[in-house]
């Protein structure tokens, strides 16, 4: 188990994946989570709320994001890494597809695709959480959507804080950033709503 | 055979290899060849995709063909094999 980890982390290095990983799981975590505060707060605003109709359309979306984030990563991160091995070739003057560097590559493939495919998928099922307590009778529908939106926008700040650590920032002021676009995207779906 | 086997008791390379893995991976790597005692890398010259190493083994039974992959399986390759050592070991009676 050890040594797959470590297996694993070695290609993972050599591929030099860890800066596109945090790219992608930033963003499709970030794509996630908004996607379904609009589908909420839209819900909510156009009197429509209901928890059915919110974990469906939710988790509608989730998968939707997923297949489209891990399928859309797999074919260009094939690509992108076929384009690096072909130009080591070049410079190597041999086929090194497979060696290391060749296996490196399909693992960084594989591992690019689950971080773009897996993340929106977790952003947008944890805000649903709220809703299945509702439609188990645990909570209010008013609490649930409330519960969800301090959910999501506990994440978009975590997420910020994240972005903030790498860029070695303000933690608090880069999850700050991340609650405004939040709390405008809310806004616009409200109003949206309300039409 | 004529009663004497012939083990290869030092082998030095030239080596062009990527920049990744780094060269204590790969002296590392080669180190757990058969018959593989002792490695030295010592970096030739640097390139902008690639970088060539002096790679000198010392050992018991070296098996060039297993030292050769192990080189091959980090996307590396043998430019030129520059110096061997050879000793014939008589058989035990």
């Amino acid at each position: 188990m050890l040594t797959a980890f470590r297996k694993l982390r070695g290609y993972l290095r050599i591929a030099g994946v860890a800066s596109i990983s945090r790219r992608y799981f930033v963003m499709n975590s970030f794509d996630g989570a908004m996607a379904i505060l609009g589908v909420i707060v839209g819900a909510y605003s156009s009197g429509t709320i209901n928890s059915k109709i919110i974990i469906g359309a939710g988790l509608g979306a989730a998968i939707a994001m997923g297949a489209s984030g891990f399928s859309g990563a797999y074919l260009t991160e094939r690509a992108e890494r076929r384009r690096i091995l072909l130009k080591m070739r070049k410079a190597m003057l041999a086929d090194v597809s497979n060696s290391i560097h060749g296996r490196a590559m399909k693992v960084a493939t594989i591992w690019t695709a689950m971080v773009d495919g897996l993340s929106p998928v977790l952003t947008a099922i944890i805000p649903m959480i709220p809703f299945f307590m509702n439609s188990v009778g645990l909570i209010s529908i008013d609490h649930a959507v409330w519960y969800a939106i301090s959910l999501i926008l506990c994440m978009l700040f975590l997420l910020g804080a994240f972005l903030g650590r790498i860029s070695k920032e303000s933690m608090l002021r880069s999850g700050g950033r991340m609650i405004i676009v939040a709390v405008v995207a809310a806004l616009i779906s409200w109003l949206v709503g309300k039409i | 055979m004529t009663g004497h086997d012939p083990q290869v008791k030092r082998l030095v390379l030239d080596v062009l290899k990527p920049h990744d893995p780094p060269i204590d991976e790969l002296a590392s790597k080669l180190a757990s060849c058969h018959g593989v005692e002792d490695v030295n890398v010592t970096l030739a010259e640097i390139d902008q995709d690639t970088e060539s190493v002096k790679i000198s083994i010392d050992g018991d039974d070296i098996h060039i063909d297993t030292v050769r992959k192990c080189v091959e399986d980090l996307g590396a390759s043998v430019h030129s094999v520059d110096e061997v050592r050879v000793v014939r070991k008589p058989h035990p009676k």
